[in-house]
């Protein structure tokens, strides 16, 4: 969703219509926003279970790569065959790239 | 736009997260002197690109005022143009630089549906704008004949067009890029006809056999009409060779143009489709590739193409191979790398046992998009 935003901040710039600055200063402002929103918006849960290929963990940020997963949430079900997960610390505040 | 489940609540938290932004920023634009006209117009951006990877829901208008009405006026409009001759639905893909490709595309299918032509000739056409090898990796087209053409990119850079509802197979075929010559040669096209010995309406060449394997995989179903006598290169060459040997003979039967003498060979070289491919690539079949070249270089590649093409084929088969393990299009219809963006609470192992706590997070899976608040897993690795 960040992508479209950007996305669309960029051909606002191509067109001259906004400083890249305002971009930067929009795609911030969307940060936080989506940051916040997630925290209070959402309240559902989901479970998975996969195997693990490949996982990482650096600059306190783990990726890991998981195959054959299944995501299982109260409603629905969704197989994927590879997944790559990206989380960053919860405890204070890590920064959370929206996509 | 039913795709979205019942109570999805995705749609309606980006919905209240865009509204959350817009307003915050509208301050910000104002600041900086930007009239509130660019504003919308970036909501209104930001809500069709939302809208086209269908991961959300339509948009609303009611609530804001009249400017974002008469956007969606025409919007609206513009959607419904589309519509009618053809209902061309390209999500996005991942890479921006493709999306203007993808609209050179729409605007092809749009004029393709206008004229009413038939699939077969709507891929063909589609093929023609060679600079579209950049179309994005996965793409889905409906178009108003109610068929699902995916535009599949495989990782060499090839397309094609699968039609999974009907027999008819249309495969377009775009050089991939990363060739040493660089160039983006004209589009090969592919009408596979049904079983009923129709006739392609193109001329139907071949595939470069990188691209077979993804090919073959997905037309074992349907024939094939593959034409010998054009396929150029001695990679096609075999590259025919291995993708004719996974559909039927019968298919060779069907082949207009084909040497008489290439089928046999061709037709003893199926059975080990693999294996032949390394070695029709430079001998048996080398002379008569090679007229098939000279034909070919016409309308395809460079010789690079020719030269690089018995060495290529050495190196493609375990690309080929390759392309079978990492390309699982059969399995999911958008062939998204399914992320999750999220936080951690708490990330345990045991032995080879790792289990997941993670929190707040976005998910991208089959192309569509989920929230969680929270998250446990388990995997074993």
């Amino acid at each position: 969703m960040a992508y479209h935003l950007q996305e669309s901040l960029d051909e606002l710039i191509q067109t001259q219509q906004i400083t890249p600055q305002l971009a930067l200063q929009v795609l911030l402002q969307f940060d936080k926003a989506i940051n916040t929103a997630l925290a209070n918006r959402v309240r559902n849960r989901v479970n998975f279970k996969g195997s693990l290929n490949t996982y990482r963990f650096c600059d306190n940020v783990w990726t890991f790569v998981l195959n054959d997963v299944e995501f299982r949430e109260v409603t629905d079900l969704v197989k994927v065959d590879k997944v790559k997960i990206v989380a960053c610390d919860g405890k204070n505040t890590g920064s959370n790239a929206a996509e | 736009m039913a795709s979205s489940a019942n109570s999805n609540p995705v749609p309606k938290l980006y919905r209240s997260v865009m509204e959350d932004v817009i307003n915050e920023v509208r301050e910000l634009f104002l600041d900086e002197g930007v009239d509130e006209q660019v504003l919308m117009e970036l909501k209104t951006l930001w809500e069709s690109k939302l809208m086209q990877s269908k991961a959300v829901d339509g948009f609303h208008t009611e609530e804001q005022g009249a400017l974002q009405v008469q956007q969606q006026v025409q919007q609206v409009q513009q959607t419904q143009q589309p519509s009618q001759p053809q209902q061309v639905l390209l999500p996005p893909a991942q890479q921006a630089p493709q999306q203007q490709v993808i609209v050179q595309d729409s605007k092809i299918l749009q004029h393709m549906g206008a004229t009413g032509m038939s699939a077969a000739a709507t891929a063909a056409t589609l093929a023609l704008p060679t600079g579209v090898a950049g179309v994005g990796p996965y793409q889905q087209l409906i178009t108003s004949q109610g068929q699902i053409l995916q535009v599949v990119r495989a990782a060499n850079g090839a397309q094609y067009i699968i039609q999974p509802q009907q027999p008819i197979m249309v495969q377009q075929q775009v050089l991939p890029q990363m060739q040493p010559g660089g160039v983006q040669a004209p589009v090969i096209q592919q009408v596979l006809a049904p079983l009923q010995g129709g006739l392609p309406q193109q001329t139907g060449v071949i595939i470069q056999p990188q691209q077979i394997v993804l090919t073959g995989n997905k037309v074992q179903q349907n024939a094939q009409v593959m034409q010998a006598a054009m396929a150029a290169q001695a990679g096609q060459g075999a590259a025919q060779i291995q993708a004719q040997g996974q559909p039927q003979p019968q298919v060779q039967s069907q082949q207009q143009q084909p040497q008489p003498q290439t089928q046999p060979q061709q037709a003893a070289q199926q059975q080990p489709p693999m294996m032949l491919q390394v070695d029709g690539a430079g001998d048996t079949s080398s002379e008569e590739d090679e007229e098939e070249e000279d034909e070919y270089d016409e309308d395809e590649d460079e010789d690079k193409d020719k030269d690089g093409a018995e060495d290529g084929q050495v190196e493609e088969e375990p690309l080929n191979s390759g392309d079978d393990v990492s390309d699982e299009e059969d399995q999911e219809l958008f062939d998204t790398e399914n992320v999750v963006v999220c936080q951690y609470d708490k990330i345990h192992r045991s032995k080879n046992k790792w289990k997941f706590h993670l929190k707040d997070g976005i998910m991208n899976l089959n192309g569509r998009d989920y929230v969680f608040s929270k998250a446990i897993g388990d995997a074993e690795w």
